[in-house]
């Protein structure tokens, strides 16, 4: 029996860009430095975004660039140098968490894989277009398939969102001067 | 142009790097000593731990960043269709930018972009 072994160039592609998610995932779990994990979190989001480019819907892939690997990312990296502990390197995990941690992942592999194999996939009839004039053209209309007032609702949630993170934000950075203040104050009266 | 020419494009430029790294490291008599270790130019020798705490203020930074970087994403859409839409468009972006703009006036207001 001859075995076929054939894969088109685009199933290889998938099969790059999977294993280049999957690896800079694992590499970020599993490296003990805090700032590595983050850089390889950023090169993981950077692969998925290739797997939206290869599903040819370039707008959620720009929207994956800008928003994860150019927003988040370097949230994550400021909220890792705002700890003081940046530097250095974190104890290596027991034993024991690690068979945990492995078992976990296989449960849920193996809970995923049911539900995709389980789940009756129905091939729609058409072309899949989601190219960004027709975004752009659902989003900007007031008509049957129009979304202008969620658009203008989706920047009320952004003001939403602004507002309570400088509340927040503001609030704990008061409270670092206030104390700093004390800490001069009790150094002064020493 | 499919997916063929994006692999071998790839490999075309890892074979490009790689070769010159390759016949670089074949070719040269390389030599390692301390002073290679530095980084080149970059300053006087640092003391103590380079890792240290950032100020506060960034991260304030950072989160209004990200709030704008959100709203750039709806610009992209927008921008292709404005010339087809027309006015709407135009009205709908500046309802749009005015809401995001008094986020910004509260931000100003509160002091959040003032560095200490």
């Amino acid at each position: 029996m001859i075995f076929e072994f054939y894969m088109t160039a685009s199933q290889i592609l998938f099969y790059v860009i999977a294993a280049f998610i999957l690896g800079c995932g694992l590499l970020a779990m599993t490296t003990r430095k805090i700032f590595r994990s983050a850089i390889w979190l950023l090169f993981s989001l950077v692969g998925v975004s290739a797997l939206y480019f290869w599903l040819q819907v370039e707008f959620i892939a720009a929207v994956q660039i800008v928003v994860y690997v150019g927003g988040i990312v370097v949230l994550i990296i400021f909220s890792v140098f705002l700890t003081q502990q940046s530097g250095t390197e974190m104890p290596k995990a027991p034993v024991k968490r690690t068979i945990a941690s492995v078992f976990a992942v296989l449960f849920g592999f193996a809970f995923t894989y049911l539900l995709i194999y389980k789940n009756n996939f129905i091939s729609g009839e058409g072309t899949f277009d989601a190219g960004i004039s027709k975004i752009g053209n659902q989003m900007l209309t007031t008509g049957e398939q129009g979304f202008a007032l969620p658009f203008e609702a989706v920047s009320i949630l952004l003001l939403a969102a602004m507002i309570g993170c400088i509340v927040i934000a503001m609030k704990t950075s008061t409270n670092q001067a206030k104390g700093e203040n004390e800490q001069a104050a009790n150094t002064n009266k020493k | 142009m499919g997916a063929g020419s994006l692999i071998a494009l790839t490999i075309a430029a890892i074979a490009f790097s790689g070769i010159a790294i390759l016949v670089a490291k074949v070719v040269t008599k390389a030599t390692t000593n301390k002073q290679k270790g530095e980084a080149y130019e970059c300053g006087v020798v640092t003391t103590g731990p380079s890792w240290i705490q950032f100020n506060v203020g960034y991260y304030l930074f950072a989160l209004v960043f990200l709030i704008f970087d959100v709203e750039l994403i709806f610009l992209f859409p927008w921008a292709v269709v404005v010339k087809e839409i027309g006015w709407l468009a135009l009205i709908e972006i500046v309802i749009f930018f005015f809401i995001l703009f008094t986020g910004f006036l509260y931000a100003h207001k509160k002091g959040a972009l003032k560095w200490k």
